[in-house]
């Protein structure tokens, strides 16, 4: 075996893994957008109408700025978060204990689960959330069913879900941190506030970059939440780019309307993947 | 000691009953049935499908749920796509000439009896549709209702509200009805949903596809039926729209009229036995008023049998649905779950039996049938209610959008999808 095609022999099994689950669907999906096709009648072709249609009626920006807006919420959300938490939460004994496990223990919650429970506590009439708005005669909120409010109630579920994943992450990077910096800088007079902007954020932030990459991630793939939470109502104020693609093939029978957003969602994705990979080359 | 005994117990029981299931079935020819219910509507089919099994040993009806009926419409078309799928189904009736032009139903024509069966005409293919019997037969009428009125009696005693027989009684009625603050009560509730629209669209005099087959969604008569929900919401406060989309708002409906916080709501016939079983005060069916004249359509499923299907499985699932539409089945059927009788044999046995006379809501929910119109035989139907209709009426009713101007880009729309 030369030492030319040796490595590609190693890398064979990858490569014919990425063809088949990851390239050949997005070919597949990319030829598929030139058509309109109902699943059930022959695909009749159109060229490029599905994604001229889709820019034309609104319906492709208000989807991608749906989805940004909820991925900005709940990236600044569980990277605020997580970080809080681990902050407060980075010390020893058995309570502290605890309470780390309860706030990670919604991560391994399904999703479903998740968002039954909060339909319940987000239940305009007997929702937890009604009822103490109630005591202080605030009646009749609709979080989930005013279109102005919907995303960010939305972004606060996702986060509270998965803020604990965030808390781990985080308290695994405090931990790298030497306690012999700490303590100088506690005894050259560097108070709470400057030991945190001064040594502790500057040395988390290769844990903040990859906090902020997996819940950009999980904000993009949001789906289960919104199938059973909002279907993507009100009047579509929470149809994210997962469930316009669920919806556009299954629900409403246009398979190549359903394509060209998957191939937009993967151009959108790879733009994302390829800013957030220079950004960390040029961090390195 | 007496667990391990116990579990062995329960192992050796369940593999007889494994054992017997397998020896009753062997040699049957089976039929696959998709269906699309949860609770009650599951549970008595359940129960018909195991009469059926266990009284005859010629077929075997293998039921199968798949959610409710846009999702049970999704896994049957991806499963069609794939070459597979079940024998048999039901649909919605707004996509039944979607499907048949497609070629993928079987046409039921040359099957015993399929002409005999001796339907109500206004739930069953040939007078559900316009021209609907001059189409080959797809469908057999399954569980089939239309929008109704709910009232909580007590309710409407209290405020001085009488039943509203139009429009403006209506609104009159929910403005009487609508109780601010802490113990916030609604004048009224309707899920914003085609079907309902449908529904205010012939109540104003039009119609959603006209004869030549254009989509003219009412014209102003399709405008006055939104402007009247955005009237209801909007400019007098009086209904919420139950929040949800599809089916989840439905389920926000009765919830809302069980808990009396909507004592006048609008919803399906199919919830009849359910409200009047789990309310707790007396519930009133009552007909939908009118603008200019009563109107209803037709709501529910109809069994379809798919072409692709081998032909012993074929030949059980119309033995099934025949059963099905014997007129014990066909009562038993609609008296547990409210949905209307299909047959008039069965209706006619009801109403010798004094069945009416003591459930009087049913007889509301039949005589109401008088002002059901046929849906138009059009392939693209079911793509104007999803894809059309359902997300712009949200809009126009929840944002309060000029009606006109959201119908005039539906109309557009409609044209171009051709």
């Amino acid at each position: 075996m030369s030492a030319k095609t040796r490595p590609w022999l190693l890398l064979a099994p990858t490569l014919a893994f990425f063809f088949l689950f990851v390239f050949l669907p997005v070919g597949v999906a990319l030829y598929q957008s030139f058509f309109s096709w109902d699943l059930l009648t022959p695909p009749r072709w159109v060229g490029i109408r599905n994604y001229t249609s889709l820019i034309s009626t609104g319906a492709l920006l208000s989807v991608l700025g749906r989805t940004l807006l909820f991925a900005i919420l709940v990236v600044l959300g569980t990277t605020a978060s997580g970080l809080g938490l681990a902050l407060l939460l980075n010390r020893e004994g058995r309570f502290f204990a605890f309470v780390r496990a309860s706030i990670f223990s919604a991560y391994v919650v399904s999703w479903v689960a998740v968002s039954l429970l909060w339909l319940w506590i987000l239940d305009p009439d007997r929702g937890l959330v009604a009822k103490l708005l109630s005591l202080i005669g605030i009646t009749d909120v609709r979080l989930l069913s005013d279109p102005k409010s919907v995303v960010p109630t939305l972004a606060v579920v996702a986060v509270w879900k998965i803020t604990g994943y965030a808390m781990v992450i985080f308290l695994a990077g405090l931990q790298t941190i030497p306690t012999s910096v700490l303590e100088a800088a506690r005894l050259d007079g560097a108070n709470a506030w400057s030991r945190f902007v001064h040594i502790l954020w500057p040395m988390l932030k290769p844990t903040t970059s990859f906090v902020t990459t997996t819940s950009l991630i999980l904000a993009f793939q949001a789906f289960d939440i919104i199938r059973i939470m909002t279907q993507g109502g009100p009047a579509n104020a929470s149809k994210l780019f997962v469930y316009a693609i669920y919806e556009a093939v299954f629900l409403n029978l246009r398979v190549g309307e359903a394509s060209a957003l998957t191939v937009v969602f993967f151009v959108v994705l790879l733009v994302l993947s390829l800013g957030q990979f220079h950004a960390w080359r040029a961090k390195a | 000691m007496n667990d391990r005994l116990g579990r062995r117990a329960c192992l050796l029981a369940t593999a007889g009953l494994l054992a017997c299931n397998t020896s009753a079935s062997v040699g049957r020819a089976h039929a696959t049935l998709w269906f699309c219910y949860g609770g009650k509507n599951r549970e008595v089919l359940l129960d018909l499908v195991g009469r059926f099994n266990r009284n005859q040993s010629k077929y075997v009806i293998d039921a199968v749920y798949q959610g409710d009926y846009f999702e049970c419409l999704a896994k049957l078309r991806t499963a069609l796509a794939a070459g597979l799928g079940p024998t048999f189904s039901h649909v919605v009736g707004e996509v039944l000439p979607y499907l048949s032009s497609t070629g993928v139903l079987e046409s039921l024509d040359e099957y015993p009896g399929a002409h005999s069966l001796g339907f109500v005409r206004e739930l069953a293919q040939a007078g559900a549709y316009v021209g609907g019997d001059k189409q080959p037969l797809f469908g057999i009428p399954f569980n089939r209702s239309t929008p109704i009125m709910y009232a909580n009696e007590p309710a409407l005693q209290e405020a001085g509200v009488s039943i509203p027989d139009t429009w403006d009684e209506l609104l009159g009625a929910a403005k009487k009805l609508y109780r601010p603050g802490n113990d916030m009560r609604w004048g009224f509730e309707v899920p914003i949903s085609w079907w309902f629209w449908v529904a205010l669209v012939g109540q104003s005099g039009g119609r959603v596809v006209e004869p030549d087959g254009t989509v003219s969604l009412g014209f102003d008569a399709g405008v006055h039926a939104v402007e009247f929900l955005q009237e209801l919401v909007h400019k007098h406060g009086v209904m919420r729209p139950p929040p949800g989309r599809d089916y989840n708002a439905w389920d926000a409906t009765n919830l809302d009229f069980l808990s009396a916080r909507a004592p006048l709501t609008w919803t399906s016939t199919a919830f009849l036995r359910y409200l009047e079983q789990n309310a707790k005060f007396p519930v009133r069916a009552c007909k939908l008023p009118r603008h200019v004249r009563y109107s209803v359509p037709t709501g529910g499923t109809l069994f379809v049998m798919l072409a692709h299907a081998k032909r012993a499985e074929k030949e059980a699932a119309w033995a099934f649905l025949r059963w099905m539409c014997e007129t014990d089945q066909t009562i038993d059927w609609a008296t547990r779950t409210g949905y209307l009788p299909v047959t008039e044999a069965a209706i006619e046995k009801l109403r010798k039996g004094g069945y009416y006379d003591k459930h009087p809501n049913d007889w509301v929910a039949y005589a109401q049938l008088k002002s059901a119109e046929p849906w138009p035989w059009a392939p693209h139907l079911f793509r104007v209610q999803r894809n059309i209709i359902d997300p712009r009426l949200e809009e126009a009713v929840l944002l309060n959008r000029p009606a006109r101007t959201v119908l005039d880009e539906a109309r557009r729309e409609a044209k171009e999808e051709g």
